[in-house]
């Protein structure tokens, strides 16, 4: 069987920096059934431990609600929102005003 | 950096059931109380995953205007209590379980606990539901609550409790607590493993924390393993949901080869291990041989399918645990699909439950004065295996410990907290901030989560642990100090995190791994390859874990039976967990 790839864009932000968000580029190996959220977790565990998502405390089975960003420009949560192997993938925070750090959103 | 100091009566560590509990009973008692969650409020721990079953004899509740069995009793329940749990239980804290959970049971509704239904001795509602009230509650009697904040050590003064240093997530700052006491709520440490059933907090900061402290600890070895949780696909991974539908319905267990797990155990295991709370320990145990038979699927897992149950009852079941087959965001439609053509799902043990924890008395104070602890976190109630339901005990517990560390903060006047101390957590907790050219957390931590799971799952040999032990102790002294993070700064720095719980983690998996390498027998959730029996003259005590000076030291401790006598003799695992079903009381249900 041939292996499926994903080739992800995160929007980076650092506040530390006063950085205005940076894309950058992933390529993750696409398993059957993947959320968006095993995609980051691919990342953050193989390719790229300096991204956040809010991962320190949650779910990761649709109830808390934290991991809520865009999904190809869609809103959703990361953990829920299922993602398609051989494609392209974007994933952003919610808005741009209230970032705390990458995918992670202040609180309201 | 500033030193930012905060002052709180009762400091309260866990936003889960136990914690809101405690805090709003300390809260009544008019002191001060900050409850600190490391997650969302109300939306983190194990808490709001819960189905959730609130349990308790059929009488009370009938007196309460439910449902229930009016031939159930308050003797009854203990007595299927203690034998689910084997007889390790602390039958003084199954005496307050029993005694208290039908006024717990008043407050809620009182507070406005919406019920889905009841049977003959448990009321149905959802694990959010229930926090959806206690906040309310906490809100209202006035609790201070702080979430997105990790408590990392305990400040001791002249050997009593004098305050915290948490940590804020978002920002990164330390916050000094000083408090007269402090109730830990903080739950079990699934994340030590991999797979869990979710909940990507729960890392035993709090049992750690007060075993750094100079609390006793027990029984760590006993871990309940929740059975049929999802393994694949991996959107779904961790979710109970199977587990919920094959406690109600059954179906069909399978192995790689397409042969039935279940084929040629006793017809009493093959009935009680399924269609009750037993099937956690008893599935757990069959799926986990099977896997070291090498009869597992891809994941390590075995099939679930919907085997000779009619479908159009598992469709009506279905319709009530998981409406439109949704479960709160999570979409089970494809699965639906599966289970109606009778296609297998890939399924499998993964840790749900922590039977042992923090030593309490009778009114949950630990070893340390001024240090309380309360539901999961504490040891005793269940014993070597959980069939019981962990909502009642969260919340009794949770009440109790609350009041009795009120009462402690107001009758002693708090003790000034040293700031060298906290200076030196704090430069401890920041080292993995300017380590360069270290291990990195992520990938330490999932390696441990995966021997994790299969070292101290439900069967385990002295050769497997000791090998686990080995790389336990190698990372301890090797690689905890050199763990360094890739981004430096400190704002929602998760690598820093995983570093900082890393230490909890192998703290607890070794003093785990230890203690189930003492243990020579087989009880409840700990099954010894290598010494397959019960072993009920040399082994009904509990496991003791004490920090001294220099080393740590393991003692154990006769179990506490003001009431039931335990059994005698030797007795091979099956053949006692067979006895033990079979000791339960007349009255139906789950549990």
């Amino acid at each position: 069987m041939v292996q499926k790839n994903i080739t992800v864009t995160v929007l980076r932000t650092d506040p530390e920096k006063s950085d205005a968000g940076t894309k950058q580029r992933y390529t993750v190996p696409f398993t059957e059934g993947m959320s968006a959220m095993d995609v980051l977790d691919y990342i953050y565990q193989h390719l790229d431990s300096s991204v956040a998502y809010y991962d320190h405390a949650g779910c990761g089975l649709g109830i808390c609600a934290r991991c809520t960003g865009r999904i190809n420009g869609k809103a959703g949560l990361f953990c829920q929102t299922p993602v398609d192997g051989g494609g392209e993938l974007v994933l952003e925070p919610t808005g741009k005003d209230r970032v705390q750090r990458d995918l992670v959103m202040k609180k309201k | 950096m500033a030193e930012t100091y905060h002052d709180t009566d009762v400091l309260v560590m866990g936003g889960g059931g136990a914690g809101f509990r405690a805090a709003i009973e300390a809260a009544h008692s008019g002191v001060h109380v900050t409850l600190v969650s490391k997650g969302p409020l109300a939306r983190s721990g194990a808490s709001p995953m819960a189905g959730a079953d609130f349990t308790l004899d059929g009488t009370s509740m009938n007196e309460l205007g439910r449902e229930g069995d009016v031939n159930d009793s308050k003797e009854k329940v203990f007595n299927d209590i203690v034998t689910q749990g084997w007889y390790l239980n602390n039958q003084k804290l199954v005496g307050q379980y029993v005694d208290t959970a039908k006024s717990q049971l008043a407050d809620l509704m009182e507070w406005g606990i919406d019920i889905t239904l009841s049977d003959q001795r448990a009321i149905f509602t959802s694990g959010t539901g229930i926090m959806d009230v206690l906040l309310k509650k906490a809100r209202a009697v006035g609790v201070e609550l702080l979430e997105d904040v990790s408590i990392l050590e305990l400040m001791k003064t002249d050997g009593r409790i004098a305050g915290a240093l948490g940590l804020d997530v978002r920002t990164g700052e330390f916050i000094r607590f000083r408090a007269g006491a402090v109730v830990i709520a903080s739950g079990g440490w699934h994340k030590a493993f991999w797979p869990n059933t979710g909940m990507r907090d729960l890392s035993g900061d709090g049992i750690a924390a007060a075993f750094r402290a100079g609390a006793d600890i027990g029984n760590m070895e006993f871990i309940t393993f929740c059975c049929n949780v999802f393994y694949a696909p991996p959107i779904w991974r961790g979710s109970l949901a199977p587990y919920i539908l094959s406690l109600v319905c059954g179906g069909r267990m399978s192995d790689r080869n397409g042969d039935d797990l279940l084929s040629g155990f006793d017809p009493v295991l093959q009935q009680k291990g399924v269609l009750t709370e037993w099937n956690k320990s008893f599935l757990s145990y069959v799926s986990t041989l099977a896997a070291r038979e090498g009869r597992a699927l891809e994941n390590g897992g075995i099939h679930y399918s919907r085997g000779d149950v009619d479908w159009g009852f598992m469709q009506m079941v279905g319709g009530v645990i998981f409406p439109n087959w949704k479960y709160k965001a999570i979409d089970f439609s494809t699965w639906a699909e599966k289970l109606e053509k009778n296609e297998p799902v890939e399924v499998g043990p993964a840790v749900e439950y922590f039977d042992g924890g923090i030593v309490v008395g009778d009114r949950f104070e630990t070893t340390v004065p001024g240090l309380y602890a309360a539901g999961e976190a504490a040891l005793g109630a269940f014993g070597a295996n959980r069939v019981f339901s962990a909502v009642t005990e969260m919340l009794v517990q949770g009440r109790d410990a609350g009041r009795f560390s009120a009462e402690f903060a107001k009758a002693k006047k708090a003790p000034e907290p040293k700031r060298d101390a906290f200076r030196e957590a704090e430069e401890r907790a920041c080292a993995p901030l300017s380590c360069t050219g270290g291990e990195n957390p992520p990938a330490v931590r999932r390696n441990i989560q995966e021997a994790a799971h299969r070292r101290l799952g439900p069967i385990r040999s002295e050769g497997e642990l000791t090998a686990f032990i080995g790389m336990l102790e190698d990372v301890q002294k090797n690689v905890l100090s050199n763990l360094s993070v890739s981004y430096t700064g400190r704002t929602y720095n998760k690598e820093w995190f995983d570093a900082l719980e890393l230490r909890n983690i192998v703290e607890l998996l070794l003093v785990s791994a230890k203690s189930a390498r003492l243990r020579t027998e087989s009880r409840g959730v700990h099954f010894r390859e290598d010494f397959p029996h019960t072993d009920n003259d040399a082994w009904l005590c509990e496991t003791i874990v004490s920090r001294g000076e220099d080393a740590i030291a393991f003692s154990s401790r006769p179990v506490t039976v003001p009431h039931m006598t335990p059994p005698r003799g030797k007795t091979p695992y099956l053949e006692m967990m067979k006895t033990l079903m079979e000791a339960h009381s007349d009255t139906g249900g789950k549990h």
